[in-house]
């Protein structure tokens, strides 16, 4: 691991480059996957007073929105010299963390239909300039061989902190929460961005140049991947199933109160603490897989963590049907465990991949259709395929059997994938067979 | 209780009553709440809440109970099968059949009228220093054996997983508990569906062989370390020192049953990474470092 060389060598600027990155991915993953994915929804249905129907479809446009945002942004660094101009960067992010601070200081207060619809397109603006900056500041601040240890550390922290932390999902609380925890984000992002300070810049420079060490990917060394090769087609194909089937699944399970309040929103803090702990030790493991296994060895963990998980809801659901009177009782945390593990598996590896896919010319593109088109249009499309499947009236059963039957495919998909991968491979070297 | 933790038992049932002849079609299933039965459908499951044959009902069928409380009052023409959870055989009941027990709590009336009470015996290694020292032994022949034949015969193969294991720690460790976890739901489930039973069985046999396998590499490592030339010699004597070292372990609470959870993980992914030392494992080199 590249830190422990930095720590004994006492490169305390690069450290610091580290400390920086995890703490920035942190708060604005944390942001995403509570305030945005849970806190809207509440602020939708309970003081706009819409159906979740109508929110759902919100909620899409927010998705839909961010992507075409992020496509412009991103492309846009690259073509301007952003993407290597570190101070640039943090200045981007100030301004789009201090859009962020003001619509979440403001959205309790929103109560008409217009003012929701506002809200979202503004933040859609914002986040979509946010994430293809924040994950381009990875050429800068963590050099390619810790990216997916870096990743893990991001998942496991955001992850425990948003489970082990008992909050209602209510955007008051949020709003509350996150207020109190940008401002003194706000204070150092715009000092950094900002301050005429020696010490300072000189940090601020040293960090700067290092995209020219960290800057190529770990898998643009043998060949450089452009935008519309399948080299990027691929992987960006792969990330949308998963987040895909994750996004139909979910929303279904937090839909459904007996699947929720047994795990995520448990009573128990000894639950969601284990929740919690099956994050960080999925994150543990992702991060171990992507540092020493190649990217399809990852892929293939992935899918099958995702076709085992949906295998035991569904098990279980197909279980209680036969025996009704199960149908009333708790579910196991073993689910929700197995799930979180899957779940922090994919985030490990949409933290690192998308950097480790570009170079300093590309990061800004690449991340921004990479998260754009697998996070964001992915949500969209799973949010509009669950709502089609609530007015189909489908059971959970047969909800979820779809989402297991996608999963399944996915993971049957890559293995056939790879192995005639491997006969083309095998028929270009030997120009056909070999004795 | 909930699916995830009934389906084991609930396939032990399974497996017991098709053993027994018995129609898995005519079962029912209690999971929560009070219930009377008067009568029963061939068999019945209790899984949770409590169960109550009450005093005066007289029902035809067996009952086995892996989880809640099953209270006999009345008369049941039938087994009794007792897994895991309570049974109370009140003084006014009447089993015609026997009641077996395996697990759980069982409280009998020595009023009530019962054909035959059984308690199942689970053979424990501590019961007797005998039985201890026979089953030490056991192990040490079989991994001994194994260890000798491996060093002799293939000594780069276990030199392999070796390697994986003492360079290649933390990654063992991940894939090992990643595939010993998934593979052991995946039988676990496919015992369920009973047509993959043997399957199943197999497949949790060959898992238990790996952790063998590892167990003997990690011997074999202790073996390396000790003073004594021949190569074979000093991995018998170190899968014995490895296997009383993990004897002891188990008298430490909590912190000996991890460590050796971990060395099963490690051993078993340090086996799975190296194609049972079939290739040494090399992790994929990272470029850009500084």
């Amino acid at each position: 691991m590249e830190f422990s060389t930095h720590v004994r060598e006492r490169q305390w600027t690069t450290i610091a480059g580290y400390g920086l990155f995890v703490a920035l991915m942190v708060a604005g993953y944390y942001y995403n996957i509570t305030f945005v994915q849970l806190g809207l929804i509440d602020l939708g249905t309970r003081l706009v007073g819409m159906s979740e129907t109508a929110v759902s479809m919100w909620m899409a446009a927010l998705a839909l929105v961010t992507l075409v945002v992020a496509a412009v942004a991103g492309v846009t660094m690259d073509r301007r010299g952003w993407s290597t101009d570190l101070r640039t960067k943090l200045r981007l992010l100030f301004g789009v963390v201090c859009v962020q601070f003001a619509l979440t200081l403001v959205a309790p207060m929103v109560r008409t239909v217009p003012g929701f619809g506002a809200w979202i397109i503004l933040a859609s603006i914002g986040l979509g300039v946010g994430f293809p900056v924040s994950f381009s500041l990875a050429i800068d601040l963590v050099p390619v061989p810790d990216r997916g240890y870096v990743a893990a550390a991001i998942t496991a922290i955001a992850y425990f902190l948003a489970n082990a932390i008992p909050l209602s999902w209510s955007v008051d609380i949020f709003s509350r929460l996150m207020v109190a925890a940008m401002a003194p984000g706000i204070l150092v992002l715009g000092i950094l961005s900002f301050a005429n300070v020696d010490r300072l810049d000189s940090i601020i420079d040293a960090l700067g140049v290092q995209h020219e060490t960290y800057g190529r990917g770990r898998f643009c060394y043998d060949d450089l991947i452009r935008t519309r090769s399948l080299a990027f087609a691929i992987p960006v194909v792969l990330m949308f199933g998963v987040f895909f089937i994750d996004s139909l699944g979910f929303l279904r399970i937090i839909d459904t109160p007996s699947l929720l309040l047994s795990s995520w929103q448990s009573p128990e803090f000894s639950t969601r603490l284990f929740i919690a702990v099956a994050h960080v030790v999925g994150a543990v493991m992702a991060g171990v897989i992507y540092a020493n296994y190649s990217l399809s060895r990852i892929f293939l963990w992935t899918f099958t963590l995702f076709a085992l998980t949906h295998v035991m809801y569904t098990s279980d659901l197909r279980f209680a049907e036969v025996f009704p009177a199960i149908a009333g009782a708790g579910t196991s945390p073993l689910n929700p465990a197995l799930y979180a593990i899957a779940v922090s598996f994919y985030t490990t590896l949409n933290f690192a991949i998308w950097p480790d896919l570009s170079t300093p010319e590309t990061i800004g593109t690449h991340s921004a259709i990479g998260i754009g088109v697998a996070g964001w249009l992915a949500t969209f499309s799973s949010t509009a395929l669950a709502l089609y499947f609530q007015a189909a009236d489908l059971t959970l059963l047969s909800h979820l059997n779809v989402v297991q039957a996608l999963s399944l495919l996915l993971l049957f998909g890559l293995a056939v994938g790879l192995y005639v991968n491997r006969m083309i491979e095998l028929a270009r070297e030997n120009g056909g067979a070999s004795a | 209780m909930s699916p995830t933790e009934a389906i084991p038992l609930l396939i032990v049932v399974l497996l017991m009553i098709s053993i027994g002849g018995g129609d898995v079609q005519d079962m029912s299933v209690t999971f929560q709440g009070d219930n009377n039965i008067d009568s029963l459908a061939d068999i019945h499951v209790v899984a949770g809440g409590t169960t109550t044959v009450p005093e005066g009902a007289t029902v035809d069928g067996d009952i086995y109970v892996i989880g809640g409380t099953a209270a006999i009052e009345g008369t049941i023409d039938g087994d009794v099968t007792l897994l895991n959870g309570n049974l109370s055989v009140r003084d006014a009941a009447t089993v015609t059949g026997t009641i077996q027990t395996y697990s759980g709590s069982a409280s009998v009336s020595s009023d009530a009228s019962v054909g035959a009470v059984s308690q199942f015996e689970a053979p424990t290694p501590s019961s007797s220093p005998a039985q201890r020292i026979g089953a030490f032994l056991l192990q040490f022949l079989v991994l001994g054996g194994f260890g000798w034949w491996l060093v002799t015969c293939h000594p780069l193969v276990i030199e392999n997983v070796g390697t994986a294991i003492t360079e290649h720690a933390l990654v063992s460790g991940v894939v090992g508990s990643l595939g010993a976890t998934t593979l052991l739901v995946l039988f676990v489930y496919m015992a369920f569906t009973l047509i993959l039973l043997p399957v199943a069985i197999i497949g949790l046999f060959a898992e238990f062989l790996i952790i063998l396998y590892g167990q003997t590499v990690f011997g074999y490592l202790i073996g390396r370390r000790l003073p004594i030339e021949r190569d074979g010699v000093a991995t018998l004597a170190g899968i014995a020192a490895f296997l009383l070292i993990f004897e002891l372990l188990g008298l430490v609470p909590y912190l000996g049953g991890i460590t050796q959870l971990l060395v099963a993980v490690v051993g078993f992914g340090a086996v799975l990474n190296t194609y049972f030392g079939l290739q040494r494992f090399e992790p994929v080199a990272i470029p850009g470092g500084s």
